[in-house]
């Protein structure tokens, strides 16, 4: 590391770090992952998606939806962590990208909240208008008149 | 530029088939332009979830609602042409994050052959999709040629929903999974698009020698965004596909 950066003609040379020093990239200190990293997360996601299309075979009732959300939240967490290298990145980064998930946490729990407490009418998962008849887009209105 | 008692930072390029790259004037240091640039991306692809994340609750919301609706639905799409697609993104994704890590290693062929199988995934997605959609058309289960033409007048029935061979038939609502699945796919398709149009736009700057281990930030930005398409078509298979 050579105590000034300065080159002849320019302010700086590209950082602080000595470029050919220890084999460390120029622009700090950057993680490079291994090509067999990346194929081993590459190969994991596509089993992970075999398990997915087989564990949609088998009925397991209302349970279906959670376990397909569960391992698609697992596959999300490798292409988040390895191939967008959230686990190498600033501090800074990992809490500006990682909060929008808190953020939908909570636009998902308020939204299904809702919707669990309300009833609807007698039967339960059918809306009705509130009047006693057939509900009618105002567009065909003007034919019926005729 | 010294006119404002500034020197140019300039990140030298490793060899003679790279360019050079001068840090714009506001930056003091190449870290400081790199996470700069970083935050604002990372702030951008937050927003790009709630996006998203405001179509995957009203899925759940009608889901839980009419769940027949949903999983009748499901069973009109080929299950197996979205787990091609699953596979040919997550394979896209791989040869991405391949990419910038030729870019960041200032290997330059295999940057733009890295680049150029992504924007082949896109293609081979895209041409699989076009065939899905094509085959929801001539089911009149979405058409396209009626999509914005609201309701019909004489039946009071939606134009594009006209249902002809009556496969979603005694459920409620029949046409809200198809309204839901163009619309989470349609602006999923869109950012393929976007994302193929940024990596050529890559190719053309690494052809150039534009990209290097001192000088790779566009790269990692467009492989983010990649990234990002692939995680939202994560949850989309399953959601879509696999729900009957």
């Amino acid at each position: 590391m050579s105590a000034s950066n300065d080159n002849a003609g320019h302010g700086h040379t590209a950082s602080g770090h000595d470029a050919h020093g220890h084999g460390e990239l120029q622009m700090g200190h950057h993680h490079v992952s291994s090509s067999a990293m990346f194929l081993n997360v590459l190969i994991a996601l596509l089993i992970l998606t075999a398990i997915t299309v087989g564990a949609s075979r088998i009925d397991f009732g209302s349970a279906n939806l959670l376990i397909a959300m569960a391992i698609a939240s697992v596959k999300a967490s490798l292409v988040i962590a390895f191939f967008m290298h959230v686990k190498w990145d600033t501090a800074i980064n990992k809490i500006v990208f990682l909060s929008s998930f808190l953020f939908l946490s909570l636009l998902f729990i308020f939204t299904l909240a809702d919707q669990a407490t309300r009833r609807m009418d007698d039967q339960a998962l059918t809306t009705k208008t509130p009047v006693d008849k057939q509900w009618v887009h105002p567009s065909t209105l003007a034919e019926q008149k005729q | 530029m010294s006119h404002d008692g500034h020197h140019s930072v300039v990140i030298p390029a490793p060899g003679p088939e790279f360019q050079s790259h001068t840090v714009a004037h506001h930056f003091d240091t190449p870290v400081q332009e790199f996470q700069s640039a970083k935050l604002g991306f990372w702030l951008f692809l937050a927003t790009e979830i709630l996006l998203f994340g405001g179509l995957f609750a009203a899925y759940f919301y009608y889901h839980q609602m009419y769940h027949e609706t949903f999983h009748l639905g499901g069973q009109q799409l080929d299950w197996w042409l979205g787990a091609l697609n699953t596979s040919v993104l997550l394979l896209s994704s791989w040869t991405m994050a391949m990419g910038v890590r030729s870019a960041q290693t200032s290997q330059k062929g295999k940057l733009l052959m890295y680049c150029g199988l992504t924007v082949l995934g896109a293609v081979i997605f895209l041409v699989i999709k076009f065939f899905e959609y094509k085959a929801k058309n001539e089911h009149g289960l979405i058409e396209f040629a009626h999509l914005f033409d609201g309701y019909n007048g004489a039946t009071g029935q939606l134009s594009w929903f006209t249902d002809h061979d009556g496969v979603m038939a005694g459920v409620p609502h029949g046409h809200l999974f198809f309204a839901i699945y163009l619309t989470m796919t349609a602006i999923h398709g869109l950012h393929v698009i976007i994302g193929a149009g940024l990596i050529v736009w890559i190719m053309k700057g690494a052809a150039k020698g534009r990209f290097h281990a001192g000088y790779y930030l566009p790269v990692d930005l467009v492989g983010l965004y990649w990234h990002l398409v692939d995680l939202i078509w994560i949850f989309l298979f399953p959601l879509l596909y696999l729900v009957s």
